[in-house]
């Protein structure tokens, strides 16, 4: 990935004006994802040449995977803000260092938001044939409930299952270290544990095919039939454990720019071949321009930091 | 088995007009297989974008096509220079090397040719008979498992370095403790990373090893100048090809024992290509009757290790083929560029996408055939190499190196720890202490911590119960200790047979 971007950033620079020329003419842009292939990497590399198309300028989508994205976001955190670096942050999970207090060399609530691209509700599955119902059920096995977890417990759906159950006050367990979402799936497919929080859209096929099978989703309303919200269960404030993908590019980004990206974007997401992709692929867009993502941001952040206190306790004892 | 579905893939790539892509793979394979520092990995990476205006089934043969061919595109630099093109080609060196310095490069060469394509198609035929046990497979093994197979895996390892058992354990220990640098996969936390970003996720596997049996190997040479041919072993043309492709079938019991190491390691997630070309070579060296003329240029030894390379690859699909879930780095990215046609990787990925899942399964046996051919060509002149003088060949190799190991993430801490690795492991071959024990700790040492710690999360610490309800975890343990005692069996043996 590096060298393809290494012989455009060639290319361009064969031709390029004074730095002064119009954004964005004279140099690539840079589109950081900060993990390796998987569902953030597709959505940035199917959007890229829509990108390209609508802003005449070269997309370079370009993975700096590591340290659970953190690596990727301080990329773009330091990056100069002249619109020819943005990235992909995954939602809420960069928020969760900060919050559970680890050290972290960016502050979301600097950046500058440019669009949301999808947002995940989350759900709660277990194996197909497993005996457990309901929830209620899980939380009443005699032992504490195993879930598993992709690498520590800073991962979005640990940290929705540590909410949950240590507010429902259920005896739990999380297996972390999993490679990837998949291999955590297919941990409760094997047996391993009892159950997973995943997003929806990753674990229907799964679903088709027979293999797990869901207790609830955390929506406001359902879209599985005969599967329970977890608002119907009687916990509405869970319906926001969600996963968002969310564009943004380094703090102080002229907004002229930062406009011209969010509509970019907007428009690329509305385009036949894309909704296509999206569809055929399960991939779904939830579109929010730049003013609706910096409130949907700053809604996501407030919510996770009333459970603070909870989380640094329940890590305490976990680590 | 569904031979049916293969003939479909096989009409489909005659009829297509695509088999073209193949052939393109196959030479960015072994252009990527040659260089020491770039692989496999890499050259998918590179391929992403290339497939975006292709047919799903052309951007598979792309890839296939190049994912068959860079193990024997890294047999030849291991051969020829000491140095692998690959990680998983290391194994290669040990016997590939001493056959060039005593003049028998086309021996090694046309063996290592003739086990990978072998090796291939061996692995294509395993893929077939289990894919429809995929799934059971795959559920057999669990955190317990995992934790067992490393440990067999590293035991086998040092017990096959033979008659230097503690200095093996030691640069074992010395890998394990480099494999825990970085961020603890199970509970987050940090470790001997310091303030530094870059230690954050490990220390990296390819700068690494390429350091370590690259750059070490370049040191070694130029402190001891001439070139790597000595002028009364040279020959003009390359010789003795056609007996080196011969003495694979002549050694085949070596030929399916690899193959099959390789299969079933491929198939495990987490263990990938080094450690199933090195279990192989210790295998076939363990068992062989005349154990000491390994290391000296046994074609033996280059047969198993290339043979397993080659048959890991298809097996490597297996999670991704039964679950949608990739099993290995070249994998992941083999289901991204599915994602990026359309294409959702799910469990009835191998249903609805049979058309791109067998023919990428055809494109990378093609190709583990056709890299061969390619290579044995190009071979000839590859081998003038060797003649070059040292002070030539030696700041040229290691220049391209580093810049290869830079350009894979633009990093500069990967030169900087490749540098480092080339003079530890420089040091290690000058005081005779085996890098094969260290590079295997550092392959295994993650996936072993973290199938240890999540068997005593789900167990709450009982470990030995655990195990002993699982049936496949009991075979394990009983194959580590048939490994450990293994050595003991054969010293008793010859004692006997002396004293008779």
């Amino acid at each position: 990935m590096k060298l393809l971007s290494y012989v455009s950033l060639a290319l361009l620079v064969l031709g390029m004006g004074p730095a002064t020329a119009a954004w964005p003419d004279d140099k690539p842009i840079k589109f950081i994802i900060p993990f390796g292939p998987g569902g953030f990497d597709a959505y940035a590399r199917t959007l890229a040449p829509a990108l390209e198309k609508i802003l005449g300028a070269v997309v370079v989508p370009e993975n700096v995977p590591g340290a659970g994205g953190r690596i990727g976001a301080n990329t773009v955190y330091r990056a100069r803000p002249d619109g020819y670096t943005i990235g992909l942050w995954s939602m809420p999970g960069m928020t969760m260092p900060a919050i559970v207090g680890e050290r972290v060399r960016y502050d979301l609530n600097k950046l500058s938001w440019i669009a949301q691209l999808s947002y995940d509700a989350y759900a709660l599955a277990v194996k197909a044939d497993s005996p457990i119902r309901t929830l209620e059920e899980l939380c009443n096995l005699g032992r504490p409930a195993t879930f598993s977890g992709q690498g520590g417990f800073t991962e979005t759906a640990s940290i929705a299952t540590v909410i949950m159950m240590a507010e429902l006050g259920c005896p739990y367990k999380i297996v972390t270290g999993y490679q990837s979402s998949g291999q955590a799936t297919l941990a409760v497919m094997r047996g391993d544990v009892d159950a997973r929080v995943n997003p929806l859209g990753s674990l229907m096929p799964y679903i088709k095919s027979g293999d797990v099978r869901l207790l609830l989703t955390f929506e406001r309303e359902t879209s599985v039939p005969e599967v329970p919200t977890i608002a119907e269960l009687g916990h509405a404030d869970y319906v926001n454990f969600g996963l968002a993908r969310v564009v943004a590019g380094p703090p102080g980004l002229p907004d002229d720019i930062r406009d011209r990206l969010s509509g970019a974007f907007a428009e690329a997401m509305q385009s036949e071949k894309l909704l296509e992709w999206s569809q055929k692929t399960n991939n779904p867009f939830a579109p929010l321009d730049s003013q609706q993502t910096v409130s949907a941001m700053q809604e996501m952040m407030r919510f996770y930091e009333n459970y603070g206190e909870l989380l640094r306790m329940e890590f305490k004892g976990k680590r | 088995m569904d031979f049916g579905l293969l003939s479909d893939a096989f009409t489909e790539l005659i009829g297509s007009g695509h088999s073209h892509y193949i052939f393109f793979g196959v030479l960015v394979g072994l252009t990527f297989g040659v260089i020491p520092g770039l692989g496999g990995t890499t050259a998918l990476a590179l391929l992403i974008p290339v497939t975006y205006t292709m047919d799903p089934v052309a951007a598979m043969y792309l890839a296939g096509g190049s994912m068959g061919a860079t193990s024997f595109g890294g047999s030849m630099t291991a051969i020829l220079l000491n140095t692998p093109g690959t990680p998983p080609n290391a194994a290669t060196t040990f016997d590939g090397y001493p056959l060039t310095r005593q003049g028998k490069a086309g021996l090694a060469i046309g063996a290592s040719a003739t086990a990978s394509a072998m090796g291939g198609l061996i692995g294509l035929l395993s893929l077939l008979l289990v894919i429809p046990l995929a799934r059971n497979i795959i559920y057999l093994f669990g955190p317990p498992e995992f934790f067992l197979l490393t440990v067999l895996c590293l035991i086998a390892i040092a017990v096959a370095t033979m008659g230097k058992l503690l200095r093996g354990l030691i640069t074992g220990c010395f890998g394990l403790m480099v494999a825990f640098v970085g961020m603890d996969s199970v509970s987050g936390e940090l470790r001997y990373a310091g303030e530094i970003d870059y230690l954050w996720d490990g220390v990296p596997l390819v700068p690494v090893l390429t350091g370590m049996f690259a750059v070490s190997q370049m040191l070694a040479l130029a402190l001891k100048g001439g070139s790597i041919v000595s002028e009364e072993h040279r020959k003009t043309k390359l010789s003795g090809v056609f007996t080196g492709m011969q003495s694979v079938f002549r050694h085949w019991t070596h030929l399916l024992r690899g193959s099959a190491i390789g299969t079933v390691i491929g198939a495990i997630p987490g263990l990938g290509g080094v450690v199933a070309s090195f279990f192989a070579y210790s295998s076939a060296a363990q068992t062989s009757r005349e154990p000491e003329s390994f290391g000296k240029g046994n074609i033996i030894g280059v047969i198993a290790p290339e043979a397993a390379n080659n048959a890991k690859d298809g097996a490597s699909l297996l999670p991704a083929v039964a679950f949608g879930i990739p099993g290995s780095a070249e994998s992941a990215l083999l289901l991204s560029i599915l994602i990026l046609h359309g294409i959702e990787p799910g469990p009835s990925i191998l249903v609805e996408s049979q058309r791109e899942i067998y023919g990428l399964i055809l494109a990378i046996t093609f190709s583990a055939v056709g890299a061969s051919i390619v290579g044995l060509i190009g071979a000839r002149w590859l081998m003038l190499i060797t003649y070059v003088k040292v002070q030539v060949l030696v700041p040229v190799v290691i220049t391209v190196t580093l810049t290869a190991v830079y350009v894979l993430e633009g990093k500069l801490g990967d030169v900087v720890v490749c540098g480092v690795m080339g003079v530890v492991g420089y040091l290690m071959i000058r005081f005779d202490y085996p890098r094969l024990t260290f590079i295997i700790a550092l392959v295994l040492g993650r996936t072993m911590e973290q199938a240890f710690h999540q068997s005593m999360i789900i167990s709450d610490g009982n470990m030995y119960g655990y195990i002993a309800g699982r049936p496949t975890a009991i075979v394990l343990v009983v194959f580590i200790a048939l490994t450990l005692l293994f050595p003991a069996f054969r010293s008793y043996r010859s004692m006997k047979k002396n004293s008779a």
